[in-house]
């Protein structure tokens, strides 16, 4: 179970959804942070057979958490988070 | 003219140790200097900081070599100079930087540039290394440190090389139960690492730091054991392990399960040098160092006069090398500009803390035999879903090149451009497990960028 | 190394591998066929193209041949497969309403080879295609081409033949250094393990072709690459499902260069779009022409113009991530068809090259040619227009 080391992070809160979930991440957090606070480990759907697959790098490197934001393909691990953005699953639809 | 157009006296690429020495002492100097980095602040992955705002890296204990990544970032961020941050350099040739930023198509203009985009997690594919839950070492300190963001409550830390430890150290600080901590290397091997760590002050400081760090927590590293293989539906939830030979060849015998919900996996680090190719330097195959590495003259020089290059993209060697070969490219610049050779302390302290380091990493150079990790049907290429078997047969019949390979399965050409198979991928196709890999051949864009940010790239005049 | 061969194939690509196909079908089992290729398998020309199989109506006979070669294709896919074919058709843009009346020439080309394509409006083309730009005219649909991914069909190819003939023996990373001759008659391939023994030779060196044709001790055939600049795009991203091309495009792309291809200088190049789906959701963008001798550096003012134009077709590609761009060097040949057979001035070598931008469309017919004329039987189509004895005078 993935978190939070302090919820008293001094950063405010910024509400956004993934796959019309609603989640509520801290300013300042990548997309990809946000979501792996949340559980939301599986990013996008493999390029061929459709697994999923989530965090490799974390670095901007491995384009494995690639996600659709507001129609555009981007790295959730690079991406900040903004409020109100819609982030939906990455890869084969 | 309009801001998408920076001009500078020198452009430096990437904001960690070795970017920002060199950053700071040329603004320092009086020089005009604009700092490209893709990250949102300064400091590099190893310095990397919190958010603004965010008091998050607070309360996890830091290793005593975190003073010199505080005190370069405070003189960085100090320093009358310009750093772009988020900026994806894209294309490149002497004197020019071409970079996504926000969105938008900018070039920096200058008359020298220092490179130090750092390195990133070597992997090495193993059955289940797709689940989610399965990141590198890397990934889990930027989590910890750079987000405060707890990875899980069970982990599993498995690869090679002195970034496990702090890797394990930021688990135990964030309060996550290491369930196992594996290096591939075995005790007797890694015993070479000691005359590089036992010489060299700072690296003895941050050893004896880390065994304390272990030691408080009741952790222990086991020698000449790694991860086998990770299970879980929909996201990993159980990871084998076992022990390896002094090749590092899977002992399958020794095989046993543990229940994880996290896995740091990360087997040294290969050096980010496709920025340098570019733009004409020359490049080297060294196994202790990453891989290929760029070759430079004593003053950091690459062989396009006018490219300098620091730190990890030479070949990984950690911080205290990125910083002091930063130092080097300042000064040679600045002695350049005077007529004079660089300030020859600054040439001794690099030197000094390359051998420490080349000493050290020796002792974890990739082992061969884990390549015998992937089965057949173990993917290799995660971007275009390429199993290992498909990438033999490939190489059966187009060619044992990394392009022939490439051309017979797609392997290497999705979206991370063989930066993740690439390292491993001529030795899973042909096994020959030792097999010293191609040159890696660069493409624009170096990173993927916008269509609009290639069509609208600002002329180089 | 003494080694001897029935054939020798030289030029791992598309044309090459083809070669070995059909002669490994139509030959006995029991023929040694060794194919050399300098680099790797589809490491050059069809490692570096698009996969587009287009069947052009201009003249009976390019009909016939590009016609009876993408329908090769789909047989091949039934005997090997793995290539990603993909029978999308293509859709012809219009730009402008006067744009519009080329339709009815091509219309009309397809119609007098006894084929058809359909004219499509605005709304109609909108619904095949949402993801083009509100403003696009119209369109004519060719449901008769397709596409493939041509570094995989070579393989592809290559595994089908030692199947049928185990005698079949692909050498990649083995460069052909040179000939040896007995007065009119190859007798020998030199290559850089060894000299192979054979008496029969076929030169599928695309782009290269002439130096082989020099080391033999002839002339150089006239063959001149022509650069394509190429961008794709990464996975999951195509505002595209269909090929797509503007119209100009073949006038553009496969009609006889205008500029002279021996003066490498002259050229500024061109551009027309050319837009591919591929089967991981990528999207590939062309393409360009221009004749700058073997460089392979990025045109980056053509790459932009090219990319501009596939945006106002397509105004998704603007956020497109391009993942990689690159050259790739067609074999133009000096009269614009490709020269298939036997070069008469030397007995047992012959050449299957300069296919320009069609050498994936035309690549199973070539193969077929060549091996039919090599078993002696009668040829699918007439081969006559396509003899490299076109150029011996």
């Amino acid at each position: 179970m993935s978190g939070r080391l302090t919820d008293a992070d001094g950063r405010e809160r910024v509400e956004f959804t993934f796959e019309g979930d609603a989640v509520s991440a801290y300013a300042g957090d990548t997309i990809a942070m946000a979501l792996w606070a949340a559980q939301a480990a599986a990013l996008r759907r493999s390029s061929s057979a459709g697994e999923p697959r989530g965090v490799l790098c974390n670095m901007g490197v491995c384009y494995e958490c690639l996600v659709t934001v507001d129609g555009h393909n981007v790295r959730s691990c690079m991406t900040v988070v903004r409020a109100g953005m819609v982030v939906e699953r990455g890869g084969r639809q | 003219m309009s801001d998408l157009v920076i001009d500078a006296d020198v452009g430096v690429v990437g904001a960690g140790p070795g970017g920002m020495a060199a950053a700071t002492r040329l603004a320092a100097a009086g020089l005009s200097v604009a700092v490209l980095d893709e990250a949102p602040r300064a400091g590099g992955q190893i310095y990397r900081q919190p958010p603004v705002g965010a008091s998050a890296s607070v309360g996890i204990p830091e290793p005593p070599s975190h003073d010199q990544g505080h005190a370069l970032i405070h003189e960085f961020e100090r320093a009358r100079l310009l750093s772009v941050h988020g900026a994806t350099v894209w294309d490149a040739r002497p004197g020019r930087l071409w970079f996504e930023h926000e969105g938008r198509s900018r070039l920096l203009r200058c008359e020298r540039i220092v490179l130090s985009p750092g390195a990133y997690d070597r992997c090495i594919p193993f059955p289940g290394w797709t689940l989610p839950g399965v990141v590198t070492a890397g990934a889990l300190q930027v989590m910890v440190r750079g987000f405060g963001v707890v990875p899980g409550q069970r982990a599993l830390v498995a690869g090679s090389g002195p970034l496990l430890l702090p890797t394990v150290t930021a688990l135990l600080g964030a309060g996550v139960e290491v369930v196992a901590a594996l290096e591939a290397s075995s005790r007797w091997r890694a015993l070479r690492a000691a005359p590089g760590v036992i010489g060299n002050a700072a690296r003895r400081r941050e050893a004896v730091w880390y065994m304390k760090q272990l030691w408080r927590h009741g952790a222990r590293l086991q020698w000449g054991w790694t991860v086998f293989a990770c299970e879980g539906d929909g996201r990993v939830q159980r990871a084998i392990i076992g022990k390896v030979d002094a090749d590092g060849r899977p002992r399958r015998g020794t095989a046993r399960t543990i229940e994880v919900d996290v896995v740091g996996a990360g087997f040294g680090l290969v050096p980010s040098i496709e920025l340098g190719l570019r733009l004409g330097a020359r490049s080297r195959y060294r196994p202790e160092r990453g891989g290929y590495c760029l070759v430079v003259d004593e003053e950091q020089r690459t062989a396009e006069p006018t490219v300098f290059a620091a730190g990890e993209i030479c070949g990984v060697g950690g911080a205290e090398v990125a910083a002091a070969e930063g130092a080097v490219c300042a000064s040679a610049i600045l002695g350049e500009l005077d007529g004079r050779a660089a300030a020859p302390e600054v040439l001794r302290a690099a030197r000094a803390e390359r051998r420490a380091a080349d000493t050290m990493l020796r002792a974890f150079a990739p082992l061969p035999g884990l390549n015998e990790l992937a089965r057949p049907d173990t993917l290799v290429c995660r971007c275009e879903d390429v199993t290992r078997k498909q990438a033999q047969q490939a190489a059966e019949v187009h060619g044992d090149s990394m392009r022939a390979i490439k051309m017979g399965c797609r392997a290497g050409m999705g979206p991370c451009q063989a930066r993740i198979c690439g390292p491993s991928l001529q030795a899973m196709a042909t096994g020959q497990n030792a097999r010293v890999m191609d040159r890696p051949v660069v493409q624009v864009p170096l990173k993927a960028v916008r269509a609009d940010t290639i069509r609208n790239a600002p002329e180089a005049c | 190394m003494s080694e001897t061969a029935d054939i020798v194939v030289i030029g791992g690509g598309v044309i090459g591998s083809s070669v070995v196909y059909h002669l490994a079908k139509l030959l006995d089992p029991s023929a040694r066929i060794v194919l050399c290729e300098r680099g790797p398998v589809a490491g050059a020309t069809s490692g570096a193209c698009m996969g587009h199989l287009m069947v052009t109506p201009d003249t009976a006979q390019d009909y016939a041949l590009t016609k009876t070669s993408v329908e090769l294709w789909a047989r091949m896919n039934e005997e090997v497969g793995g290539f990603d074919y993909n029978p999308t058709g293509a859709l012809y843009l219009a730009e402008t309403d006067e744009d519009q009346e080329m339709f009815a020439v091509l219309h009309k080309q397809f119609a007098d080879n006894g084929d058809r394509a359909d004219v499509l409006d605005n709304k109609q083309l909108r619904e095949i295609e949402p993801g083009l730009a509100a403003d696009v005219p119209g369109a004519l649909y060719y449901p008769g081409d397709g596409v493939v991914l041509p570094m995989l069909a070579c393989g592809a190819m290559l595994r089908g033949a030692r199947k049928l003939n185990p005698n079949v023996v692909v050498r990649p990373h083995c460069a052909v250094t040179g000939f040896e001759r007995e007065g009119d008659r190859v007798v020998g391939v030199v290559t850089e393990h060894g000299v192979i023994a054979t008496d029969t030779v076929i030169n599928a060196c695309g782009v290269w072709a002439p130096d082989l044709s020099e080391r033999l001790g002839e002339k150089r055939l006239p063959i001149y690459p022509r650069a394509g600049n190429l961008a794709i795009t990464g996975h999951h991203v195509s505002p595209i499902r269909t090929q797509l091309l503007e119209i100009s495009y073949l006038r553009f792309a496969h009609a006889a260069s205008e500029i002279d291809p021996t003066s490498v200088d002259s050229d500024k190049g061109g551009h027309a779009v050319n837009m591919q789906p591929q089967r991981n959701g990528g999207c590939l963008i062309g393409s360009t022409r221009q004749f700058c001798g073997m460089d392979k550096e990025i045109n980056r003012e053509l790459l932009q113009r090219s990319l501009l134009r596939a945006e106002r077709y397509a105004p998704g590609v603007a956020a497109a991530p391009i993942v990689r761009t690159w050259v790739g060097l067609r074999p133009y040949s000096i009269d614009n068809h490709p020269l298939i057979g036997p070069w008469d001035p030397v007995d047992g070598f012959y050449i299957a090259a300069g296919h320009e931008g069609l050498g994936i469309s035309m690549a199973p017919i070539t193969g077929l040619l060549i091996a039919q004329q090599i078993a002696g039987v009668e040829t699918e189509i007439d081969v006559t227009p396509y003899l490299p004895s076109r150029f011996v005078a």
